[in-house]
C-alpha cells in the first residue's frame, strides 16, 4: 500500500505569525534596571518568567536577544536546572526542570553569582568533616 | 522523628541545592516575589512538622489522587515530609478499630494544634445517613475533628462549596464544610480535582509564616486564585486580537486561538491552571485544546452548558480598558449570535443537554 492511499493531510505552519505577542521587549528595559541597581548597591533581583504572559516565542526572542555569554552552570537536583550566563554579564537564564524534564520554573536573575550556585555554610561545614575524616584516614 | 526538616530531607538524600530549586518553583507558582522562594527554604527547613487529620466524606478520591500522583517521587515525598499524616483512610495501613483510635490519639495529643483537612462534601439529608464511616455520620465525625483544629482546609470543590454531590437537585442534601463549620479558620482550594501545588503551597505557607495565606471572598487562597484563567491564558493575545476557533477542528483551533466561543470559562473562572499547568506541568485543558469547563467555581456543574459561550463578556469595563476594540466587539457578537441560537437561554443556569455537548 502506497502512503497515497493513507488520506493525511499535511498542514505546514504558515509564515508571517511567529506568535510574538510583543510583551518580551520590555524586559529588556526592566533588567537594564535591575543591573544597574546589582552595580549601584549590589542588590541581586530576578524575573519570574513562568509569571509573565509570554508565549514560546516570545521567550525565544528574548533567548535569542540576551545570546549566550561564558558560563553554563548545571545543577542536577531532582531533574536538571541550567543557570547560564546570558552575553550580558551578571544577567543570568535560570531554567528548573523536573525529573521527568518539564521545566517547572524559568527566571531571569541579575547577580554576580546566583543563590543557588553558592555553597551553603551549613553544607561547608558538612564537607570540613569529611575533609578531616580524609586526613584523619592518612 | 520531628527534628527539623532539613534534617529529615537530608537524611533521605534531599540536598539542600534541591530543597532551594523546589522552593524557588513554589515560590513562583504562589506568585511571590522571586527572592521569597529563599527566604520559604529557610523557615521551612527549620519548622517541625505539624499533625495533620485528612478525613474524607462524600468525594470520589481525586482530590487524594491528585495530590499523591503529583510530581516526582522525591518531591511528592516532600510534601508528606512537611507534615505528620497522622490519618488518611486511603493511605493508611491501618484499618477498622486501630484506624479510628489513630485519628482520636492524634485530636487528643495535638488538641488545638492539628490541620484537618477534609475532602469530599457532607450530606446533610436522613439526618446525614447517606455516607457513613465506622457507623457515624460524616457530619458528625466532621463536627467532632473541628472542635480541635487550629485550621482547617477544604480540599476540592466538594468540600468547598458543595461540589457534584450538590448539583441539582442534590438528593443527598450535600453541603460544603463552610456551611457546617463557623468557628475556625477554613482554607478553600476547590478544583475538581485541585491543583496539587497550591496543597502544599498553603502547608508552606502555614510553616513559614505560621499563620493561612490570604483569602478571596470565596475562601481561596489569593496567591493561586487571585486572577482569571483567562487573564493568564497563552491564548490570551488571541482573544485581544478577537480570534476565535468555531469548531474544535477548523483552522482558528489548530492555530491556537482563543476558545471562548466553544464555551471556555475561562474569563469567570478562578484557579491558577494556566501558570501551574497539570501532570508536571506537561499541559492543562485548554493547551490540548479545550476550553475551561469552570471546576474550581462553587455550582459549575450547573452553571449552563459546557459547550456554549457565556453570554457577556466577564468584567466588560476591564476588558474594553485592556483588550483590543476588536476582541470586545467578537465576544458581543459571540454572545448575541448564541443567544439567537439558543433562544431560551434566560439564564446561565440551565441544565446541560446533549444538544449542548454536540454544539
Amino acid at each position: 500500500m502506497s502512503l497515497d492511499a493513507i488520506p493525511i493531510h499535511v498542514i505546514t505552519p504558515t509564515p508571517g505569525e511567529p506568535g510574538l505577542t510583543g510583551n518580551a521587549p520590555p524586559l529588556l528595559r526592566e533588567l537594564a534596571e535591575q543591573v544597574k541597581r546589582l552595580l549601584a548597591s549590589g542588590e541581586a533581583s530576578a524575573i519570574d518568567l513562568s509569571a509573565l504572559p509570554l508565549t514560546p516565542a516570545d521567550l525565544d526572542w528574548l533567548h535569542d536577544k540576551l545570546g549566550n555569554g561564558e558560563i553554563a552552570v548545571t545543577l542536577q537536583a531532582s531533574g536538571e536546572s541550567t543557570l547560564n550566563e546570558t552575553a550580558c554579564p551578571g544577567v543570568w537564564w535560570v531554567t528548573h526542570h523536573n525529573e521527568q524534564g518539564v521545566v517547572t520554573s524559568q527566571f531571569i536573575e541579575v547577580a554576580f553569582v546566583p543563590e543557588l550556585v553558592k555553597a551553603h555554610p551549613q553544607d561547608v561545614a558538612i564537607g570540613l568533616e569529611t575533609l578531616e575524616l580524609l586526613i584523619s584516614d592518612l | 522523628m520531628q527534628g527539623p526538616l532539613i534534617d529529615t530531607l537530608a537524611r533521605q538524600g534531599v540536598t539542600r541545592r534541591t530543597f532551594l530549586k523546589y522552593c524557588a518553583t513554589l515560590a513562583s507558582m504562589m506568585a511571590l516575589p522571586p527572592a521569597a522562594g529563599r527566604a520559604m527554604a529557610e523557615a521551612m527547613a527549620a519548622a517541625r512538622r505539624p499533625s495533620v487529620i485528612w478525613l474524607p466524606f462524600q468525594e470520589c478520591t481525586g482530590c487524594t489522587e491528585s495530590i499523591t500522583r503529583s510530581h516526582s517521587p522525591t518531591l511528592e515525598g516532600m510534601i508528606f515530609d512537611m507534615i505528620s499524616l497522622d490519618y488518611q483512610e486511603t493511605l493508611m495501613a491501618a484499618a477498622g478499630h486501630q484506624a479510628e483510635a489513630a485519628r482520636q490519639n492524634a485530636m487528643k495529643d495535638n488538641a488545638g494544634k492539628y490541620l484537618l483537612i477534609v475532602d469530599g462534601s457532607i450530606p446533610l439529608g436522613v439526618d446525614g445517613a447517606y455516607s457513613c464511616i465506622g457507623g457515624r455520620s460524616n457530619v458528625d465525625i466532621l463536627k467532632e475533628a473541628a472542635e480541635g483544629a487550629a485550621a482547617i482546609i477544604a480540599m476540592g470543590s466538594c468540600a468547598s462549596y458543595g461540589g457534584i454531590p450538590k448539583a441539582n437537585p442534590n438528593p443527598t442534601g450535600a453541603v460544603s464544610v463552610s456551611d457546617i463549620v463557623k468557628n475556625k479558620p477554613i482554607v478553600n482550594i476547590p478544583g475538581c480535582p485541585p491543583i496539587p501545588v497550591v496543597m502544599t503551597g498553603v502547608l508552606a505557607h502555614y510553616l513559614t509564616f505560621g499563620s493561612l495565606p490570604e483569602l478571596d471572598a470565596k475562601g481561596r487562597p489569593k496567591a493561586f486564585f487571585g486572577e482569571t484563567i483567562h487573564d493568564r491564558c497563552y491564548r490570551r493575545p488571541f482573544y485581544d486580537q478577537g480570534k476565535f476557533a468555531k469548531t474544535f477542528d477548523d483552522e482558528g483551533a489548530r492555530r491556537g486561538w482563543c476558545l471562548f466561543e466553544l464555551g471556555c470559562k475561562g474569563p469567570v473562572t478562578y484557579n491558577a491552571c494556566a501558570t501551574v499547568k497539570w501532570n508536571g506541568g506537561t499541559s492543562w485543558p485548554v493547551e490540548s485544546g479545550h476550553g475551561c469547563l469552570g471546576c474550581s467555581e462553587p455550582d459549575f456543574w450547573d452553571a449552563g452548558g459546557f459547550y456554549k459561550a457565556l453570554s457577556v463578556p466577564a468584567n466588560p469595563l476591564k476588558i474594553a480598558a485592556t483588550a483590543a476594540v476588536v476582541g470586545a466587539v467578537g465576544g458581543v457578537a459571540v454572545s448575541f449570535a448564541n443567544r439567537a441560537r439558543k433562544g431560551a437561554a434566560r439564564s446561565a443556569h440551565e441544565t446541560t443537554t446533549l444538544a449542548d455537548l454536540e454544539k
